[in-house]
């Protein structure tokens, strides 16, 4: 990996970077008028829509589609038979014993889920494609169901899969765990559980297919416009003419990682040959869309009197549901943050996918590494209260510095800035104590939760970005980057990088994403890595250019190419303030005359590395952002309602290229923590949707919570552009944690089960009044 | 998904709609605020042939004589909340109104809609029962008054036959010695309720001793229910801080035999209902005496 | 089911459309006039995306058919542009603030809050709360709308008077 030197101004201070301008997407989205998924409408397009089982487990015995093709104004109802190539096929992760299973595009003999898609049809309207799935009339033979990973691992639990129902397992191995239990002054254990939660983005899934120039063509809301090569793979196409554009999403939080509506518009518009527009009922989508991995967590965590970890001992099991997705990966990420923020030299760390008849879960903002928080910030709190010591205290006992090495067996060589994020955070809410209670019955506490959350791909992956600039003629800047655009910014964010480098002034910067045809690959948008990964691409591609560049400018200025500053639409000469200066333009044209050309492909690759799966040793992520959050909550001891009074979050972001977007996705992670905390749940019973209504599925409103105070830390010493450390998916993970370790504090007994509602609440307040305290076991 | 085609005609007043519904047989529905009859039909779970829109059948606004505030059926929610004669007239509707819905709803929402809508967590039923509200109902045989305690039947059921429709709701208006409270548990601000109670407390005239109480619940039962006045009688005659409100709430709990679903169990339910009612009871009390506004 | 004519006012313009009468205001919005500003979010009133204003009041489009909305006065996200593509005074605070992350929930949320805005001119930041409760974002965690509309409340003309088209 090369060194970046990063581009100051003689005071060392950043212009643009580390600034807040809000622009580009932006501004269409206040003005509203960018076109998302659903907005774009072609000469007579059809209407689709999925027909998707409505029972969990079951044999298909028949499907009579000839009711639904009689209708007038039916274009297509298809099935499996339909489907050119009906599988999607996930790349081996290369865990432990996996499994090799397909999920079909459309079911064809079995069911696996409830909302397992089965036909798929097209009509000239709305109504006339509800009309018709109604009449798709489908004989299933229910068969014998799983819906939880303990049953699913019995010997005689039902098969979700006829080659077994755990799909991969992973480890993580350092040390000798069991002597070091045995020898521990004092060992805590905890079983946590988490449930389905949803992501909820406020646009369904979405998208709008044609045929153009014999190309299939989809613009639709996908945080990965790769996925192009699996749809040619499905219809039997060439790479070459499958098309993915990705509009602005409405949201994603990795609900739009896997494919959604694209193979079903797909089929639709090469058997129809017309345009075809797909949106997901909400209602579909709650029942139907991949969920966040529940998982049951068990740890054993052994420490001397003092405090200090000896010993970790962690089981993970995560509800797959149905179909593999993204599962193994999830459990990996999963096994490799299990231990947090902390030293711990003798660790072992089983991590496993199970399946279950239950809906598919795959990638949500936290990936698995979010769920284990509330397991080891439970740990340090228990062994805290075993041994008196504060909740600080304890945890600053054991967190890891750089240079340390991670149960993997991996050198930390980045800063670990996590006290500093936990004093900050305890800052924000100011006092020492949680405020008194409101009125007789009411009980308040504080808490924290501290976390290590991963940004990159895992090192094996061999990552790489690449992004495309170019320097007009009229001085005005092009980016061009498959990057696609969740709405935190992620193409917004490099065009200030350019700036910054370049100079080129943000009103003259045009950014073209997304487009798998046209834009240079950058992979999708998920696992924190667009900023690491796209942010280094453009920062190398426009250090690049600039260094191309430079010799022009410095001939032209008479001064050499160190001297000089890039900036506000010119070139200028550092320390010199005698308003000798090119233009842009100037400079692209005297580019232009020396036939140098003012356009570059810059590919950035990510550092390489490998694991092995059977040792439980090797390379995981490339480096980890480290954060606390801080809560005080007030607990109704007749109602079990928590209300959270104050809310505080800091996070190490290394550099802060847009403080305001960086504030930004902290609150919004933390107010999605709060409604997985609290709020939250899918509500599955023996594989049926309860929340099946928005209605029923809570998530945060704007009266729920206080406002999420934010501090930033910039340490400098990311990997990202400019030393900056992803803050997509952290904030989302102290949440539960600091959430628990709060009402743990106010009523003595520490939630273990997610969500936290009134309901148990209470019990766990009946549970303390009767003397017996939660599941902790003494040892 | 969008709702099955279905006709539509506006009626401009409620003998025109009762003619409607008359002609139209069972597959006609009336069409009044929609905020629980459009989410329905957008999820295609009803399938009319002929909705009847009585918008603009009715644009009485809400009067009081004669000891009644008269709220014409399609009084929006949001009036309840900004009404002068309702803030005075019913102060406990005007403060429970507040956790119904949202801004849009409550420009929309009816109050005659939400009574016909018969939700068994429905904040405007529990009210309409506890004050003792009566419901004026047109039909093809003409008009008759009926106590709400008499409207709802079982979840989402009214008695009401079917080719009639709502035209007023009649509130005694608030007397001088009378406190109100409104007591709810949601999971989320402005969500359903899980339990909410409201309760009226009258004192008598040295007002300083409890009359009468009464207390109604949403969210324990299929349908709004009224707690048996036998279970309030030992709060009658004792000094309004001195009744043994818990005694009373528990015994109202006791009674009730609340489902689970996806938000509360029963036995939470159950719970719930005892620490509210005792919390509303005492609320009545303390606005009964003027110690609380 | 044959459709009829409907005449709608929106932004200020006519247009006639012929509509089913089942077909509800958002659907005819956002699929027969193009209005990308009206979205679809839940189809049962609780998101608050497809927030239009009926006659200055903030509704539901989702949960009122076209044919209810003949002869109203229709105004969505882009009816409080000026001339030139100008924005709206709140619409600039909201860019300001970074009250826009995806943006899906950004027309009901602006309507929303001018809405209260013009019946009660300085609001509290818990009012702004209130009012919002119907908008569900799933980006922001809410903290920079209400800044935004804080500021505007505060800068806007403190004239409580309902119906106001101009502020």
């Amino acid at each position: 990996m090369t060194t970046v030197e990063p581009p100051h101004t003689a005071t060392g201070r950043y212009r643009v970077v580390g600034t807040s301008p809000a622009y580009h997407d932006f501004v269409d989205k206040v003005k509203g008028s960018l076109h998302y998924a659903a907005d774009w409408r072609l000469p007579g397009m059809l209407h689709g829509r999925v027909v998707r089982s409505p029972v969990p487990s079951a044999r298909i015995t028949g499907i009579d589609v000839g009711a639904a093709r009689a209708l007038p104004g039916v274009a297509a109802v298809l099935t499996a038979a339909d489907v050119p190539s009906n599988a999607i096929v996930e790349m081996a992760s290369g865990g432990l014993a996996e499994l090799e299973v397909t999920m079909p595009v459309l079911a064809q003999d079995r069911v696996r889920y409830a909302g397992e898609p089965v036909a798929v049809v097209a009509a000239a309207t709305r109504q006339i494609a509800d009309a018709a799935a109604e009449l798709v009339a489908v004989d299933y033979e229910e068969l014998p169901g799983v819906f939880d990973v303990t049953s699913a691992l019995a010997a005689d639990s039902p098969r979700v899969h006829d080659v077994g129902n755990t799909l991969v397992t992973w480890q993580i191995r350092c040390g000798d765990v069991a002597a070091a239990l045995a020898a521990a002054d004092v060992v805590v254990a905890g079983e946590y559980r988490s449930q389905h939660v949803e992501h909820a983005y406020l646009e369904p899934e979405a998208g709008v297919g044609w045929l153009e120039n014999g190309v299939l063509t989809l613009r639709v809301s996908t945080q990965v416009i790769e996925h192009a090569a699996a749809i040619a793979r499905i219809i039997g196409l060439p790479q070459s003419k499958v098309r993915v554009i990705a509009a602005y999403m409405g949201g994603g939080f990795g609900g739009k990682e896997d494919m959604t509506v694209e193979p079903y518009l797909a089929l639709l518009v090469w058997h129809t040959r017309r345009p075809v527009r797909m949106i997901w009922d909400r209602q579909e989508s709650l029942v139907a869309s991949t969920k966040r991995h529940p998982f049951l967590m068990r740890y054993r965590t052994g420490a001397a009197s003092d405090g200090t970890i000896t010993a970790q001992q962690v089981e993970i099991l995560g509800d797959a549901g149905a179909y593999p997705n993204l599962s193994p990966r999830v459990l990996f990420a999963a096994a490799a943050c299990a231990c947090g923020p902390y030293r711990v030299p003798n660790a072992s760390i089983t991590s496993s996918a199970v399946f279950t008849n239950n809906v598919p879960a795959s990638a949500f903002r936290g990936f698995g590494a979010m769920q284990v928080v509330l397991g080891y910030e439970a740990q340090l709190d228990l062994l805290a209260e075993r041994l008196g010591l504060s909740r600080t205290e304890v945890r600053e006992r054991n967190f890891l510095a750089k240079g340390d090495l991670l149960p993997t067996g991996e050198r930390l060589d980045t800063c670990v800035e996590v006290a500093q994020t936990m004093h900050r955070a305890l800052a924000l809410l100011g006092e020492q104590e949680p405020p008194r209670p409101s009125g007789p019955g009411k009980l308040t506490g504080r808490g924290i939760g501290c976390n290590r959350h991963p940004y990159g791909r895992t090192i094996w992956f061999r990552d790489r970005a690449s992004a495309w600039l170019s320097l007009q003629a009229d001085g005005t800047l092009l980016i061009r980057s498959g990057v696609t655009d969740l709405g935190a910014g992620q193409a917004a964010s490099l065009c200030q990088i350019a700036a910054e480098v370049l100079g080129a002034p943000l009103e003259d910067i045009s950014i073209y994403i997304g487009d798998s045809a046209l834009n240079p690959p950058a992979g999708g948008t998920f696992a924190t890595r667009q900023l690491y990964m796209s942010g280094n691409a453009v920062l190398h591609a426009a250090l690049e250019l600039r260094e191309r560049m430079a010799p022009v400018a410095a001939g032209l200025l008479g001064v050499q190419s160190d001297e000089l500053e890039f900036a506000a639409g010119r070139v200028r000469v550092r320390a010199r303030d005698d308003g000798v200066s090119i233009t842009l333009a100037e400079l692209a044209s005297a580019c232009g005359q020396r036939a140098i050309s003012t356009a570059h492909l810059s590919t950035w690759r990510a550092e390489a590395g490998s694991f092995d799966p059977r040792a439980g040793q090797g390379d995981t992520f490339p480096d980890y952002t480290y954060g606390t959050h801080a809560a005080d909550v007030e607990v109704d001891t007749e109602t079990g309602q928590v209300t959270v009074l104050r809310y505080a979050a800091c996070h190490d972001v290394g550099r802060a290229i847009n403080p305001m977007r960086v504030e930004g996705q902290i609150q919004g992670g933390a107010m999605q923590g709060l409604g997985y905390a609290l709020t939250e749940d899918m509500g599955i019973e023996d594989g049926y949707v309860q929340a099946a209504l928005f209605a029923n599925y809570l998530i945060p409103n704007a009266q729920d919570f206080p406002d999420v105070l934010v501090d930033i830390v910039e340490s400098g010493e990311g990997k990202g552009p400019l030393g900056a450390r992803g803050i997509g998916e952290p904030p989302i993970g102290n949440v539960a944690a600091a959430i628990a370790s709060a009402i743990h504090d106010a009523i003595g007994v520490r939630p273990t089960e997610l969500p936290m509602t009134p309901e148990r609440v209470l019990a766990l307040l009946d549970r303390s009044a009767a003397g017996t305290k939660g599941q902790e076991v003494q040892e | 998904m969008v709702a099955p085609a279905f006709d539509y005609v506006a009626a401009r007043s409620y003998d025109e709609a009762v003619r409607l519904l008359a002609a139209g047989g069972d597959d006609a529905k009336i069409l009044a605020g929609g905020q629980s009859l459009m989410p329905m039909l957008n999820l295609r779970l009803a399938h009319p042939d002929l909705l009847i829109d009585i918008n603009q059948a009715d644009q009485r606004p809400p009067s009081v004589a004669d000891g009644v505030l008269r709220l014409p059926a399609l009084t929006r929610h949001r009036t309840l909340l900004e009404h002068d004669l309702v803030r005075r007239g019913c102060p406990l509707l005007a403060g429970a109104i507040r956790h119904v819905g949202n801004v849009r709803v409550r420009n929309r929402g009816t109050i005659g809609g939400s009574l016909a809508h018969a939700d068994p967590t429905s904040e405007l039923g529990a009210c309409a029962l506890v004050t003792g509200a009566r419901v004026v109902i047109r039909g093809p045989d003409g008009e008759r008054t009926v106590p709400t305690d008499e409207l709802f039947d079982t979840y989402w059921t009214t008695t009401l036959a079917p080719g009639e429709v709502i035209t007023d709701v009649l509130i005694p208006v608030t007397r001088p010695r009378q406190g109100w409270s409104f007591q709810e548990m949601v999971r989320r601000t402005s969500d359903f309720a899980i339990v909410a109670v409201a309760a009226l407390v009258e004192l008598d005239e040295r007002a300083d001793t409890i009359a009468a109480a009464r207390v109604a619940l949403a969210g324990v039962a299929d349908r709004v229910t009224l707690a048996e006045p036998d279970l309030l009688a030992g709060l009658a005659s004792h000094r309004h801080d001195n009744g043994d409100v818990d005694a009373a709430a528990g015994a109202i709990a006791d009674r009730l035999e609340p489902a689970t679903d996806i938000h509360a169990s029963g036995e939470y339910r159950r719970r719930l209902a005892r620490v509210l009612v005792a919390r509303a009871l005492r609320q009545a009390c303390a606005r009964a005496t003027g110690e609380t506004a | 089911m044959t459709r009829r004519p409907v005449v709608l006012s929106v932004n200020g313009t006519d247009h006639e459309v012929w509509v089913l009468p089942s077909e509800t205001l958002l659907d005819v919005l956002h699929d027969e006039l193009g209005l990308a500003d009206v979205r679809y979010g839940c189809g049962e009133g609780v998101c608050g995306t497809c927030t239009l204003l009926l006659d200055d009041e903030p509704v539901n489009g989702c949960l009122i058919l076209a044919v209810q909305a003949a002869g109203r006065r229709l105004t969505t996200l882009r009816g409080l542009m000026g001339p030139g593509d100008a924005m709206h005074p709140l619409q600039e605070c909201f860019l300001r603030h970074g009250a826009a992350q995806c943006g899906f929930c950004t027309p009901g949320m602006v309507l929303t809050s001018l809405d209260l805005v013009r019946r009660r001119g300085r609001t509290s930041r818990e009012e702004i709360r209130y009012a919002l409760v119907g908008n569900l974002c799933r980006c922001t965690g809410y903290t920079k709308i209400l800044d935004a509309v804080e500021e505007y409340a505060g800068t806007a003309a403190a004239d409580p008077s309902p119906g106001v088209a101009s502020t």
